[in-house]
C-alpha cells in the first residue's frame, strides 16, 4: 500500500512538472523606463537622497515625470528588467508605494469616419495596428459579384477597369446593392470624414458583374470573370457568392488565374453545412467562415471541410456589418447592414490586400500568413473557424518579416491536404501538445508499474487507446459526409462520449473510472484482454489527469475546481486500478 | 430533371431579397427568380422547377431552385 501511495504522489508531481510550462505566459508590455512613486509622507530631502543613490549606483537620473507628478511624486528613469528587479530589492522599496515598469502605449492610426465606431469588424480584425504599416497601395482588387457603384463612401477609392459580364459591357455597376457593399468592406474611402472605413482603403478595386439584379449567375460567366481579373492585373480575387456543383471550367479559370499569383478569397457558404460550398472549396481558393461579433461561428455559416480561415460575417442578433451600398429598389446610396460569409470574405480579401502591399506576391505565401497569423481558436473540433480568426496586425508583420514558419506539422498537412479533391485533412482538429503529453504521461505510468507488466500489444493498445486514441483521425473530412465516424475512430476512449456530437466538453461517464472498471472486471480472466484492460486503465489515468491540469471541461460539471477534482480523482483511481489488477496477476502468475 | 419540393417560403436574413424554400426536413432550397406572388412568407407550398448546378448566387443558403410551377397549399 505504501508502494501504492509513492506511485500516487510521484504521478500526481509527475503530471504537474510535465504541465507546469504548459498553461503559456501572461501576456507582457515593452517599456523602457520605470515608474517610481515615492511616499507622500516622506521628506522631499529623503527622496532627494534617494535619487542621488539611484545616481551613484545605477548611473541613471531620476526625473519628475512632470510638472504635475510634484504633488504625487511620480518619478521616471530609464532602465529595463534587470533594473526593475534590483530597484524593487534595494532601500527604494521602503520609501515608494510602487516601483513599476512605465509601459509604452503607441497612438495608433484610426479613423475619422463618423460611423466608423459601428464597425466592431474592423476593431475585431485588429486593424489599426496593420494601417499603421500598410493600407493596400499598389494593390488591385477584384470584386466578381453583381457589380460596383461609386456611391460617396467610394468617391475616392481607386478603381480600375472591370466589365460587366452579365449585359456584355464595360461599365459594372451594381443593380442589387452586394457588390457595392462587399467593394466597400475591401476600400471603403476611410479619413475622409464620411460614412464607414474599409479594410485596404488604398487598395484598387475591379469591378466584374458576374450576378444579375437578383444575385444569381452562372459558372460560365464567373469562370470568365476570373481570367479577366488574372489578365489585367489583379493581385486578389474576392468571391462573395457559391452555390452549384464542381465544374472543370471554373477549376481551369482559378488554377490559371493561382498561376498568375492571383490570391482567391471565397465565401464558404451560409447553409450551415459541414463542407463549403463551391467556389470556396476549390483547392487554390481560401475559403472563409463567418463569425458573428462575439466571435463564435455565426449560426448560418458553412464550417468543416475546406474551410480555411474565419472572419467577421455579424448576425441579425448580435451585429451586422455596416457599409455604403445602392438600395436595390431605387438605386440611391444607403448605409446598409448585411450578414453573411459574403461579408466575411472581403475582410479577408481586404488582410489579403494588405499582405500583398507588404511585400509577399505569391498566393501560396499569402495564404500561408493570412492563416499562420490567424488568432487560433485552440479547440475546434468541427473546424469552425479553419487556421483561426483573421488578425490584419499579425499578418502585416508577419508579411513583413517575409518568415514563413509551419506552426506543426499537422497544420502543414492541413494546408497542403488536397492529396485528392474527394477529401480534406484538417490539423487544427486537435491541439497536439496535449495528446503528445496524455500518450508520453501514459508510458511515463506503466513505466511505475514495469515490474508487472509484460509490454505486448495489448497492453500497448490499451495505453494509447485510454490516453490519445489515434487522434489524427479526428481531422479527416469526405467533402459532403458526415464527419462523426472520423471523430469516433480518431477519439480515445474517454472522449467517446463527447465525440458524436463534436463537444470539447468531456462526458463524466466515459470520463470515469466507471469504464476501466468494466473492462477490467470483464477481460481479467482474458489472457489477452486483461493486459489491454489494465492498459486503458493507465491511458484513462493519464488522459484523466492531463485533462484535469490543461483542460478541464466536463459536461454539467464546467471547468473549474469541481471539474478539476472529479478528473483528478478519476484519474488516480484508474492508476490505482491498473496497479491493483497488475499487481494481482502478478501474484496469480 | 425536374423535382417537385414542398415546404414553407420564407425570406432569408442572408443576402438582398433572398427568398427560401424550406422543406420539413430542414433542407433549404434558394428560390431563383421568384415570382412576386411567392415573395412573401407562406407556411405550405409546392414547388415544381429544376435545381440548376451551374448557377451560384450571392446568398448560397443551398440549392438552387428555378421555379417552373407553383402551388400555394396553405398561406
Amino acid at each position: 500500500m505504501k508502494k501504492f501511495l509513492l506511485f500516487s504522489l510521484l504521478f500526481v508531481v509527475g503530471i504537474w512538472f510535465a504541465l507546469s510550462n504548459f498553461k503559456g505566459l501572461a501576456a507582457q508590455g515593452e517599456f523602457d523606463s520605470i515608474i517610481l512613486d515615492f511616499r507622500e509622507d516622506i521628506p522631499t530631502t529623503e527622496i532627494s537622497q534617494q535619487i542621488e543613490a539611484i545616481a551613484r549606483e545605477y548611473d541613471r537620473t531620476a526625473n519628475l515625470n512632470s510638472i504635475f507628478s510634484v504633488g504625487d511624486n511620480i518619478y521616471t528613469l530609464k532602465g529595463d528588467k534587470d533594473l526593475l528587479n534590483a530597484l524593487r530589492k534595494s532601500s527604494l522599496s521602503q520609501d515608494t508605494e510602487y516601483i513599476e515598469p512605465n509601459y509604452i502605449y503607441e497612438a495608433l492610426e484610426t479613423a475619422n469616419d463618423p460611423r466608423y465606431n459601428e464597425q466592431w469588424n474592423l476593431q475585431k480584425i485588429n486593424i489599426e495596428k496593420a494601417w499603421d504599416e500598410t493600407k493596400g497601395d499598389g494593390i488591385t482588387v477584384a470584386v466578381i459579384d453583381t457589380g460596383v457603384s461609386r456611391v460617396p463612401d467610394l468617391k475616392q477609392t481607386n478603381f480600375v477597369k472591370g466589365y460587366d459580364f452579365v449585359n456584355n459591357k464595360e461599365n459594372a455597376s451594381d443593380d442589387n446593392g452586394h457588390g457595392t457593399h462587399v467593394a466597400g468592406t475591401i476600400a471603403q474611402s476611410t479619413n475622409n470624414g464620411y460614412g464607414v472605413a474599409g479594410v485596404a482603403y488604398k487598395a484598387k478595386i475591379m469591378p466584374l458583374k458576374v450576378l444579375s439584379r437578383s444575385g444569381g449567375g452562372t459558372v460560365a460567366d464567373i469562370a470568365e470573370a476570373i481570367r479577366f481579373a488574372a489578365d489585367n492585373g489583379a493581385d486578389v480575387i474576392n468571391m462573395s457568392l457559391g452555390g452549384g456543383g464542381e465544374s472543370k471550367l471554373m477549376k481551369e479559370a482559378i488554377d490559371y488565374a493561382f498561376s498568375k499569383n492571383v490570391a482567391i478569397i471565397a465565401a464558404a457558404g451560409n447553409s450551415n453545412a459541414n463542407s463549403s460550398s463551391y467556389p470556396a472549396r476549390y483547392p487554390k481558393v481560401l475559403s472563409v467562415s463567418a463569425l458573428n461579433s462575439t466571435g463564435s461561428k455565426a449560426s448560418y455559416s458553412n464550417y468543416g471541410a475546406g474551410v480555411d480561415i474565419s472572419a467577421p460575417g455579424g448576425d441579425r442578433e448580435g451585429g451586422k456589418i455596416l457599409q455604403e451600398t445602392i438600395s436595390p429598389r431605387t438605386g440611391e446610396p444607403i448605409f446598409v447592414g448585411l450578414v453573411g460569409t459574403s461579408m466575411a470574405s472581403p475582410h479577408v480579401a481586404g488582410v489579403a490586400a494588405l499582405v500583398k502591399a507588404s511585400g509577399v506576391s505569391n498566393p501560396e505565401q499569402v495564404y500561408s500568413v493570412l492563416k499562420q497569423s490567424s488568432l487560433k481558436v485552440e479547440k475546434d473540433p468541427l473546424n469552425y473557424y479553419g487556421a483561426g480568426q483573421l488578425d490584419a496586425s499579425a499578418a502585416v508583420q508577419q508579411a513583413e518579416k517575409g518568415k514563413i514558419t509551419f506552426r506543426d506539422f499537422f497544420r502543414w498537412l492541413r494546408d497542403n491536404g488536397y492529396l485528392n479533391p474527394g477529401f480534406w485533412f484538417d490539423g487544427g482538429a486537435v491541439a497536439l501538445i496535449p495528446k503528445i503529453i496524455m500518450v508520453v504521461v501514459g508510458y511515463l505510468l506503466a513505466w511505475f508499474l514495469r515490474n508487472y507488466l509484460p509490454w505486448t500489444w495489448a497492453l500497448n493498445g490499451g495505453i494509447i487507446m485510454g490516453s490519445s486514441g489515434l487522434f489524427f483521425l479526428q481531422g479527416f473530412y469526405i467533402f459532403d459526409l458526415p464527419q462523426w465516424p472520423f471523430r469516433v475512430m480518431g477519439s480515445s476512449i474517454p472522449e467517446l462520449g463527447n465525440a458524436i456530437q463534436g463537444s470539447i466538453q468531456l462526458n463524466p461517464i466515459f470520463a470515469s473510472v466507471l469504464i476501466p472498471f468494466g473492462l477490467v472486471a470483464l477481460l481479467l480472466a482474458n489472457p489477452q484482454g486483461k493486459w489491454f484492460a489494465i492498459g486503458t486503465s493507465i491511458g484513462f489515468a493519464s488522459c484523466l489527469g492531463v485533462s484535469a491540469v490543461v483542460s478541464p471541461a466536463l459536461w454539467g460539471l464546467g471547468t473549474g475546481i469541481a471539474a478539476q477534482s472529479f478528473l483528478a480523482i478519476n484519474a488516480l483511481l484508474c492508476f490505482g486500478l491498473a496497479y491493483l489488477a497488475s499487481k494481482g496477476e502478478k501474484q496469480l502468475a | 430533371m425536374s423535382i417537385t419540393v414542398t415546404g414553407k417560403v420564407e425570406q432569408s436574413e442572408i443576402g438582398i431579397d433572398t427568398w427560401a424554400l424550406v422543406t420539413e426536413e430542414g433542407e433549404t432550397y434558394e428560390l431563383m427568380d421568384p415570382p412576386e406572388q411567392l415573395c412573401q412568407s407562406r407556411t405550405k407550398v409546392k414547388v415544381e422547377g429544376q435545381v440548376r448546378d451551374d448557377v451560384m448566387t450571392i446568398a448560397a443558403i443551398g440549392p438552387v431552385l428555378q421555379i417552373n410551377s407553383f402551388e400555394v397549399l396553405e398561406n
